[in-house]
């Protein structure tokens, strides 16, 4: 039952991105764009290695990649009355909060995908071997946290008159530990030399921060959406 | 904008002439005695801390004293978070508005708070360690927890409707507390570079003068954040109060005469600010 809602109403999301394709087209030019700007940034004389700030650069990328695509979740549902039938359809509030953490998920992930080539192009040099899985898992628990927390604070935002201003505001002190915790795992992960067992902290606090959150926004989303 | 101002402070006399007629222990929790027992304990535990705890045999010496203010600050600040906490979690299960009443108070006062716990942090830091600011774990959460609790205020200021903004304040609260002490572990996550954290060790190997002192300024900062609070809540009520006057003078026009409704509310409004 839940389940075939919660399919229904992710499907819907992803039909309206592959139609329209503004939010993926975005987020992906905002990432390289802002890797580009890395360089100008960090490397003003040229020829500087830095490899050792490519995981910082990586998620400071994702953060902002990720606001700009959690809060057009919500303003185009606000914006077409949407939301207002969304309300109406018999479904459980937390399924119709599921799907769009699932739909903000699955967009960010793709991002991701196409993402961190280009910066292993640009600012990676030397053996990235061995990198990949680890790298999956901790961008996957880091995902999870992001879309989990962004779709709640997207949610109130939708219902403010800041709007698309609140959700950064909001959203950025929140993920701190997040983003420590995954900077970190990852800057270690490119450097080199760091095994599972020397993320495995890290990445349980990743996952008990995804966990956390999900049961937080299990007891208060009820009421975020009742109106 | 003369009249609100008289209103309030007619009405505030008159709560605080009702509070001390109740009489009897009772007395002891009005917001005016409150704070002259927080006064007294912070007075007291000033005294202490320059002229009865020791001076901390450490590296840290003289400059060790701030740490019977800073933290109580601190500590009174989680405390208020707690409460805001407390606070939005039965307003969800009540709904009713002297939750978020006592909620949007007691963010107020934490964030205030945690200033001073930077301020306060700063300058020790400063004394002991020579630099003003360092990504220690604590005041690097404090620092977090500021700008989570100030992101309160702009959800705060940007929602409208009454119950939307109660609920959305609610639930940030909730979160930003559980978010807190997450913080706190992650930031250990990282190495804290030129400077172990020293404020470990005062935790632990205190001696029973020291603790003694740092308990009266521990108790005379938490009744300073009650006292702040009971404050700040009479003022929150005497404020809603108004403001459900303001709106019974402007709908009785409109009630009686429906044609003139809209010029003779806005005059009344006029005439009322």
């Amino acid at each position: 039952m839940g389940r075939r809602q919660f399919l229904a109403l992710l499907r819907k999301d992803l039909l309206i991105e592959l139609r329209t394709r503004e939010m993926l087209l975005s987020m992906f030019l905002f990432a390289v764009l802002a890797l580009v700007v890395f360089h100008y940034a960090f490397d003003p004389k040229g020829g500087a290695d830095l490899t050792p700030l490519a995981g910082g650069m990586l998620w400071v990328v994702f953060l902002f990649a990720a606001l700009l695509g959690l809060n057009r979740s919500f303003v185009r549902e606000k914006d077409e009355g949407c939301l207002d039938g969304l309300l109406l359809c018999p479904a459980d509030r937390i399924i119709v909060f599921l799907a769009k953490a699932a739909s903000n998920f699955i967009f960010l992930a793709i991002i991701q995908v196409l993402v961190v080539p280009v910066l292993m192009l640009f600012y990676v040099h030397g053996s990235t071997a061995g990198l990949s899985g680890s790298l999956v898992l901790v961008v996957f628990l880091a995902d999870v946290g992001f879309s989990v927390l962004g779709t709640l604070l997207a949610t109130m935002a939708a219902g403010t008159r800041a709007r698309d201003l609140l959700l950064p505001v909001a959203f950025l002190p929140l993920v701190v530990p997040l983003l420590i915790a995954a900077t970190s795992a990852t800057t270690d992960l490119i450097s080199g030399g760091a095994g599972i067992g020397a993320l495995a902290g890290r990445l349980g606090f990743l996952a008990g921060y995804d966990a956390v959150f999900l049961v937080a926004a299990y007891g208060t989303y009820d009421y975020l959406l009742s109106e | 904008m003369t009249t609100t101002s008289e209103v309030t402070a007619e009405d505030t006399a008159v709560t605080g002439s009702g509070a001390a007629a109740r009489g009897g222990w009772r007395r002891l929790y009005s917001p005016i005695a409150l704070f002259a027992e927080a006064g007294a304990l912070l007075v007291a535990g000033f005294l202490l801390a320059f002229w009865y705890a020791p001076t901390d045999s450490s590296t840290m010496g003289f400059s060790q004293k701030i740490f019977y203010f800073h933290a109580p600050i601190a500590e009174s600040a989680l405390v208020a978070y707690l409460i805001a906490f407390v606070a939005g979690v039965l307003y969800l299960r009540h709904q009713d508005e002297k939750y978020d009443r006592l909620g949007a108070a007691a963010v107020r006062l934490g964030l205030l708070f945690s200033v001073m716990v930077m301020g306060t942090g700063m300058i020790w830091g400063k004394a002991a360690w020579g630099v003003w600011w360092t990504w220690e774990p604590r005041l690097t959460t404090f620092l977090i927890a500021c700008v989570l609790y100030a992101a309160y205020f702009v959800l705060r200021w940007s929602t409208d409707e009454e119950s939307r903004r109660a609920t959305y304040c609610a639930v940030f609260a909730i979160i930003a507390f559980v978010d807190v002490p997450i913080t706190f572990f992650a930031t250990r996550f990282l190495p804290t570079g030129l400077h172990p954290a020293v404020i470990t060790s005062s935790g632990s190997g205190m001696a029973a003068s020291m603790l003694f002192t740092f308990l009266v300024c521990m108790a005379g900062m938490t009744l300073l954040l009650v006292a702040m609070l009971r404050l700040e809540l009479a003022h929150a009520a005497v404020l809603a109060e108004v403001e459900e006057l303001k709106e019974l003078l402007d709908s009785e026009p409109e009630s009686h005469l429906p044609t003139v409704a809209g010029s003779s509310s806005l005059e009344t409004e006029r005439g009322l600010l």
